[in-house]
C-alpha cells in the first residue's frame, strides 16, 4: 500500500494509462474458458457453447448426485441443473465467480431442492431453497470482492494439490456426500475433534495462500 | 463458543449445503450483512467446485443432452424478472410480518418469547425468537447442547461483550451468561436450540430459553 502513490506517479510519467485501467485487461487474459462459454450461452443462447459446458460438467453433476446418495435421481438432477444453467446464464458475470463455482452452487441448490421436495409432507415451508442458500449480494457491485472471487477458484485448486490426502478425504465427504463433521467422524471411526482439526488445517492452508497472494 | 461471526467449519457446512434449514437461515441472515464472511463462503464455494472436479466423473445417458434441449425448446422461457429473482428477506417471508408485531408471549417482566419451530416442518430443532425489552435483563442461564443465535434487532451485552444486530453467537453448557438489552431498541434474537436451556439463577419454574 505504501508504494501505491509513488507507483502511480511513475506510471503516469511513462505512459498515460493508469494501473487501475490496466487491471481489468490483465484479469481478462486470465478468464477461464468455461466462463467464456457460459457468457455465450447467456448473451446469444449459443447451443454449441452450452453443449460443451454440458459435456464437461454433466458427468461431474451426475457423480455429485450418486455420491450424495440419490443415484436413482442422478439423470434428473443433471437435467434440473442444466435447465437452471440455461435460464440463469444471462445473470452470470465472469468477474464475480468462476463458471465452475457458479455451477457448483446451482448443483448444490438443486440437490437441496430435490431432497426437500422428496421429503415434503403436507406442510410446506414459506421460504424457498434459494432464499436460504443463495448468497445475498450476488448481484451487487462489489469490486473488491469481485477480484477476490475471480481468483479464488484458481488459488483453491492450486492449494488443494498441496493438501495431505487425509484432509482431502474429509473435505470430499463434507462436499460430495453432504455429511456433517460428526457423520464423517463416525464413518472414518476417528474422533470429531480430529475431523475438525483436519478441516481447520485445510482451511487455514487455503486462507494462508489467499492472504499471501493478496499482499 | 463462537462470537460475532460463524466459524469456518459452519460456513463450510453452509457452502456444502449440509445444514438444517433453521441453521442455514441464521448463516444466511448473517451473510447478508457481513461482506467478510460472504467472501469466506465464496472461497468455500470454489472449494466445492474444485472438489466436484477432483472426483470421478460418470457418463450421462446418450439421450441426456437431446432430452435437455427438447425440454428447453418446449418450455416457455421464464420472464427475466422471474429469473433475476427479487431480493427477498427470508425472515419476513417466513414470518409474514415484522418481528415487532408478532404475537409475543411474555415470560418474565423483560423477556418475551415466540416458538417458531412449526415454520420449519420436518425439522427436529427448536427455533425460538426472544425479545428482551430495551434496558431489560434476562436471568442468568447456561445451555444444554449448542445453541446458535443471531441478533435480529437491537443489541445485548453480557460478560463477553456487546452483540449487535446481525452478530452471530454459538453457546453451549459451559457458557453461563446474563444478557442485558442495550441501546434504545428492544433486543430481538433468533435461536436454534438442540436442547432446552438450564437456569442457573433462583428461578425454579421451567422457563423457555432466552436465546442471547
Amino acid at each position: 500500500m505504501m508504494t501505491t502513490s509513488h507507483a502511480n506517479t511513475m506510471t503516469v510519467k511513462e505512459r498515460p494509462v493508469s494501473p487501475l485501467d490496466k487491471q481489468p485487461e490483465k484479469a481478462e487474459k486470465r478468464r477461464d474458458p468455461w466462463g467464456v462459454l457460459l457468457e455465450k450461452v447467456g448473451k446469444n443462447q449459443d447451443r454449441e457453447a452450452y453443449r460443451q459446458l454440458f459435456e464437461h460438467f454433466a458427468p461431474q453433476v451426475k457423480y455429485y448426485a450418486i455420491s450424495n446418495g440419490i443415484a436413482n435421481l442422478a439423470e434428473e438432477l443433471v437435467q434440473e441443473v442444466f435447465v437452471s444453467i440455461w435460464r440463469r446464464s444471462c445473470l452470470y458475470d465472469w468477474r464475480k465467480a468462476a463458471a465452475s463455482t457458479w455451477i457448483f452452487t446451482i448443483a448444490r441448490n438443486q440437490r437441496i431442492d430435490m431432497l426437500r421436495k422428496m421429503q415434503r409432507t403436507s406442510a410446506e415451508m414459506a421460504v424457498e431453497t434459494e432464499d436460504l442458500w443463495q448468497i445475498p449480494g450476488e448481484n451487487e457491485d462489489e469490486p473488491v470482492t469481485s477480484l477476490h472471487r475471480l481468483m479464488s477458484e484458481r488459488r483453491v485448486r492450486e492449494s488443494l494439490s498441496h493438501l495431505p490426502e487425509e484432509q482431502i478425504t474429509v473435505i470430499a465427504k463434507v462436499y460430495m456426500e453432504h455429511k456433517s463433521h460428526q457423520m464423517v467422524a463416525d464413518e472414518l471411526d476417528i474422533p470429531l475433534g480430529t475431523v475438525k482439526s483436519r478441516v481447520r488445517l485445510a482451511l487455514n492452508k487455503l486462507r494462508v495462500i489467499l492472504q499471501d497472494q493478496n499482499v | 463458543m463462537t462470537r460475532h461471526h460463524p466459524d469456518s467449519l459452519s460456513l463450510m457446512e453452509y457452502s456444502a449445503g449440509n445444514l438444517s434449514d433453521p441453521h442455514a437461515l441464521c448463516i444466511r441472515l448473517h451473510l447478508e450483512r457481513c461482506p467478510q464472511c460472504r467472501s469466506r463462503v465464496d472461497t468455500l464455494d470454489s472449494l466445492g467446485a474444485v472438489m466436484m472436479d477432483h472426483q470421478p466423473k460418470v457418463s450421462v445417458a446418450d439421450t441426456s443432452f437431446d432430452q435437455l434441449m427438447a425440454r428447453i425448446d418446449n418450455t416457455p422461457e421464464p420472464s427475466p424478472e422471474a429469473v433475476a429473482r427479487p431480493k427477498v428477506d427470508p425472515l419476513m417471508k417466513l414470518l409474514g410480518q415484522d418481528i415487532n408485531d408478532l404475537p409475543w408471549k411474555r415470560q418474565l417482566a423483560d423477556v418475551s418469547v415466540l416458538d417458531i419451530s412449526d415454520k420449519f416442518p420436518g425439522q427436529n430443532e427448536r427455533v425460538v425468537l426472544q425479545k428482551l425489552v430495551s434496558g431489560g435483563k434476562a436471568p442468568a442461564h447456561t445451555h444444554r447442547g449448542d445453541e446458535t443465535t443471531i441478533v435480529l434487532q437491537g443489541a445485548f451485552s453480557d460478560q463477553n461483550g456487546v452483540f449487535n444486530q446481525w452478530d452471530f453467537v454459538v453457546l453451549n453448557e459451559e457458557d453461563e451468561h446474563r444478557p442485558v438489552a442495550v441501546g434504545c431498541e428492544d433486543c430481538i434474537t433468533l435461536s436454534v436450540l438442540s436442547a432446552p436451556l438450564k437456569l442457573t439463577g433462583t428461578f425454579t419454574r421451567l422457563l423457555n430459553p432466552f436465546l442471547r
